[in-house]
């Protein structure tokens, strides 16, 4: 079929957490991009009965686009090779793109996979201010999701100014013009002062922060202070989404207790801590790791004003992107794997390791349980939602394996004995964590949760009003089957996937805000532009 | 056309990879009389702002309706067809090239390829860099590995590594210093503070020397590499070392396994300190060209859609594909002057579309040429600069006479797309 402007989507199991619906047998109804309450009779009917419906996924944190994710696209000839990925046969509209997948795929085969997947709306998670125009044009070359990105912020030279004079307002109102100027969603803060110290050349021997409160450059400028300031901002500034924050010390053993201290220094005020997994270790370098997802957990559950993703660690193929400089080199120095680092101008940095996690690798093991203790320990789904920092823990074609490790205790159990336990000792998952996520919670932690962290009104539920963005499965107790292939998914109103093949490639809108903010900080911006800058203060941003 | 002059500011030049993008233009009775701040080659490349307005069939005046029709024609019926984007086009109109290449099934290269020895370097292992301001801010200690940028990169002495002020150098050229290493007659700048001779044949010795050096391994002061072993004791010593290098081909050819070896060793002195090795990359937007590639396909260059998707053949670009007699109709967008002589020379044997500014007086005799606009001065969109950095261009010119390679080439796009 063609699609209709007016689509009664029949019969199915309806899961719509965010409505109170939890496996009901109802119609959905769409006109135009829009879900609304009711169709006349004798509307186009999609018959779905037997299926289960749910709003399209949201993904929360992601690396998709912009100039990190392509300088790992360019260090992986040999990955695309391997997945080539032809254009799609499409029903109708311009003729669609071919590409190349492996852990960082082509733009085009990032959106047709994520449609593929049922996912409708995708969050990439670190652009730097300066090349925010280049991730905007890879994000319009990205098909059907929807689609916005966190800028970093939390070792920016200009704010770290600010926040050594003690001027909040001013690195408020900054915040609040950098937004703007870049077209992004939320503030990202990638180990705080961690990589101005990476790129400072200079701070302890391991040219990176260790602990909150740690000098950077000045000894008014902090980790704590840094986090105080940013949350402080995104609150003041009224963003949808909170401070989205990668803690100090990823990936390093016992840095637990610094992810503790960071929800504690942020306490009362909303925050977002992404990728939980790589900061819930006990134990010491060179004395062992242990898992400490119970204490991380337990914390997270008794404070309502934070939310998390997992970021979970899948077996296999990875690719490490990110803007924590200092910890790509350690894992270069460790790994002897290709390693691109790229220090950015007055702003972050990037540093790039293709990895793969292996189930008889004692701190992949380790990592893999850690990820799932938190999902299988978390009392509120709403504030603990899936990720697997792709392509970081994995790629986000591995979200319907994660989803049936958790939806199947004995299947986990299974693959739980199959990896190596050195490092397992004192995990939670050893005990045998019995909890089965049912699929109303699946639908909260891939879709609702998201969703409603980001501020997306319209998106990850079905209600009158919201986005057209609904996916269908047909049933199946491997989970991981079902939740790969989806037999129909509908983004903003569009049959994108008819059937289980992709049929349509609509494009996807851009989510970005635009906070106010007291303009007169730009002159002094300005300044520091022809200070220290090498483009000028008119031509930055994307707008 | 008004006499008042018209001024534009915050223009980035293509006229290399620098991008620099603090040039007033001054346009006056239509032509550009002032490219403020540009440097001599800045100059040249803004010219007087006046292109040809042809467009043209086997060498006769046509219609442009006609041109492409026949354009989409040849490139339709052709059986080994190739895209080559060659300078001073935008990453908007790159991108849609790209796209024909991939309706084609055809092959598509760039003028990012004549730095394909680093690309496939650092494919291999990865690099050490750092966007160019980022140098500014940090480097004490740059090293010029066998080039003098003043040649080839006027100004990326004077915005980016040596004589700007940066936030931990204070004190611009005085905080920093500058070593020339000249491998043979590949000399460094001639104000150096410091100079290190190379003979060319030792290079790749002196390179794994230095490397091993700060390994730790023991490496002898007072051998054949004493004075290679006294620099990168310096370096070690520095706070950032920034090591320049070119990745364009020079006059003089030089060792094909220098990219990796520089790349190697800039990796390693990243643990006693801290370094980044900046590759020295040509202008025109050939650095979009890469991005562009590299996000639509998965490779920067020399890419094939042959098989109905993307594959790498970096070894088979479009010099070796012409040279091969593997292409029979070639699409080529952007200007013709900026094309590598492996792929111009090449080029008169094959029948050919070339589409971008004085693309009438391309030598090649192409069957249709049509005339455009040159990105940056005629028409607005996105270029990179040879650190990656995107950037945005602003025409002095609002483009109303002249023709836009943008739209031209969109509108070859949509016809080749409409013949499925
Ligand atoms: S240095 Fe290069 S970009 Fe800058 S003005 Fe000269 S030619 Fe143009
Ligand atoms: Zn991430």
């Amino acid at each position: 079929m063609t699609t209709p402007s007016r689509l009664r989507i029949a019969g199915g199991t309806v899961y719509d957490p965010a409505n109170g619906v939890d496996g009901a047998v109802r119609d959905v109804c769409i006109e135009g991009e829009r879900i609304v309450a009711e169709l006349p009779a004798g509307v186009p009917r999609l018959d779905v009965r037997g299926m289960v419906v749910m709003p399209g996924g949201v993904d929360i944190h992601a690396h998709v686009a912009g100039s990190s994710v392509n300088h790992a696209r360019r260090l992986l000839p040999e990955e695309h090779a391997a997945d080539p990925a032809p254009a799609p046969q499409l029903a109708d509209g311009p003729p669609a793109r071919s590409g190349t997948g492996g852990t960082v795929p082509s733009t085009f085969a990032t959106g047709y996979r994520y449609a593929g997947l049922g996912y409708t709306t995708a969050m990439e998670a670190a652009v730097a201010p300066l090349a925010a125009r280049h991730a905007h044009a890879e994000l319009d070359d990205t098909p059907i999701i929807d689609s916005g990105f966190y800028v970093l912020l939390g070792n920016d030279d200009y704010l770290l100014r600010q926040i050594a004079a003690g001027e909040t307002a001013r690195a408020r109102d900054y915040a609040g013009w950098l937004l703007g100027v870049t077209r992004a969603y939320a503030i990202k803060i990638v180990n705080p002062g961690g990589v101005a110290v990476w790129k400072g050349g200079d701070g302890n021997g391991s040219r990176n922060v260790n602990g909150l409160d740690d000098a950077v450059g000045s000894s008014a400028v902090t980790p704590r202070k840094i986090l105080e300031t940013l949350a402080g901002a995104a609150n003041a500034l009224a963003l949808p989404h909170p401070v989205h924050i990668h803690c100090n010390n990823l990936g390093q053993p016992g840095n637990f207790a610094t992810t503790l201290e960071s929800m504690r220094a942020l306490a009362g005020q909303r925050a977002h801590f992404t990728h939980l997994q790589f900061h819930s270790y006990a134990g010491e370098r060179g004395k062992g790791w242990r898992s400490a997802a119970k204490d991380v957990i337990e914390y997270v559950n008794g404070h309502a004003e934070l939310s998390v993703d997992v970021g979970q660690v899948m077996f296999g193929s990875a690719t490490t992107v990110t803007a924590d400089g200092p910890v790509e080199h350690l894992l270069y120095t460790s790994s002897g794997r290709k390693w691109v680092n790229v220090d950015i101008e007055l702003e972050t940095g990037c540093g790039i390791v293709p990895y793969a996690y292996r189930e008889r690798a004692a701190v992949a093991a380790l990592q893999w349980a850690v990820g799932l203790e938190l999902f299988l320990l978390a009392k509120d789904p709403w504030r603990v939602v899936l990720s697997t920092d792709h392509p970081n823990g994995g790629t986000f074609l591995s979200y319907p394996e994660l989803i049936r490790l958790l939806m199947d205790r004995a299947y986990r159990d299974e693959r739980l004995k199959a990896v190596n336990q050195k490092l397992l000792a004192g995990s939670t998952l050893l005990d045998g964590l019995a909890r089965e996520y049912t699929l109303g919670e699946i639908a909260i932690v891939t879709r609702a949760g998201p969703a409603r962290l980001l501020g997306l009104s319209r998106k990850g539920h079905l209600g009158p009003g919201a986005d057209a963005d609904v996916t269908v499965y047909a049933p199946d107790t491997d989970r991981a089957k079902m939740f790969a292939a989806p037999r129909y998914v509908i983004k903003g109103g569009t049959i994108v996937v008819e059937e289980g093949q992709l049929r349509r490639a609509s494009a996807g809108a851009r989510l970005a805000v635009r906070p106010d903010y007291d303009v007169a900080v730009t002159k002094d911006v300005k300044r520091f532009f022809d200070d220290y800058a090498s483009v000028a203060f008119e031509n930055y941003g994307a707008q | 056309m008004s006499a008042a002059a018209r001024t534009v500011e915050h223009v980035t030049c293509l006229g290399c990879g620098c991008a620099c993008d603090d040039i007033t233009v001054v346009v006056q009775r239509g032509r550009v009389t002032e490219a403020q701040q540009a440097c001599a080659l800045g100059t040249a490349w803004f010219g007087d702002g006046q292109v040809p307005d042809a467009v043209r069939i086997r060498g006769r005046a046509d219609t442009l309706e006609r041109a492409l029709a026949e354009a989409a024609q040849l490139l339709a019926d052709a059986k080994g067809p190739l895209v080559y984007l060659a300078g001073d086009i935008s990453c908007e109109v790159q991108r849609d090239a790209v796209a024909i290449a991939d309706r084609l099934k055809g092959a598509i290269d760039s003028l990012a390829g004549t730095a394909a020895a680093g690309v496939l370097a650092a494919q291999r292992r990865g690099r050490a860099g750092a966007t160019l301001g980022e140098l500014r801010q940090r480097a004490d200690l740059v090293v010029f590995w066998g080039v003098d940028p003043g040649a080839r990169y006027p100004r990326y002495n004077t915005r980016y590594a040596v004589e700007p002020v940066g936030l931990a150098v204070p004190a611009g050229r005085q905080g920093r210093r500058v070593i020339a290493v000249d491998v043979g007659d590949a000399r460094g700048p001639a104000d150096a503070d410091g100079r290190v001779a190379i003979p060319p044949d030792a290079e790749l010795d002196a390179l794994g020397a230095m490397r091993a050096m700060v390994q730790g391994r023991a490496v002898p002061p007072d051998g054949p590499f004493g004075t290679a072993i006294a620099l990168v004791q310096e370096m070690t010593k520095a706070r950032y070392v920034a090591v320049v290098a070119d990745a364009e081909p020079g006059p003089s050819p030089s060792d094909p396994d220098r990219a990796e070896a520089l790349i190697a060793l800039s990796q390693a002195l990243n643990g006693p300190t801290r370094c980044a090795l900046s590759t020295l990359r040509g202008g025109g937007n050939r650095s979009g060209a890469d991005a562009v590639l590299t996000w639509q396909t998965g490779f920067p260059f020399a890419v094939d859609f042959g098989r109905g998707y993307p594959t790498y053949r970096p070894h088979a670009g479009a010099a070796e594909r012409l040279a091969a007699g593997e292409v029979d109709a070639a699409l080529v967008i952007g200007a013709p002057a900026t094309l590598p002589d492996s792929v111009a020379g090449r080029l008169a044997g094959v029948a050919t579309i070339a589409i971008g500014p004085r693309a009438s007086a391309a030598g090649w005799k192409p069957v249709v040429a049509v005339d455009t606009g040159v990105a940056g001065i005629h028409e607005g969109g996105t270029a990179f600069r040879m650190d990656d950095v995107p950037l945005p261009l602003r025409p002095a010119f609002d483009g109303a006479d002249v023709r836009s390679a943008a739209a031209t080439v969109r509108a070859l796009r949509e016809r080749l797309e409409g013949a499925a």
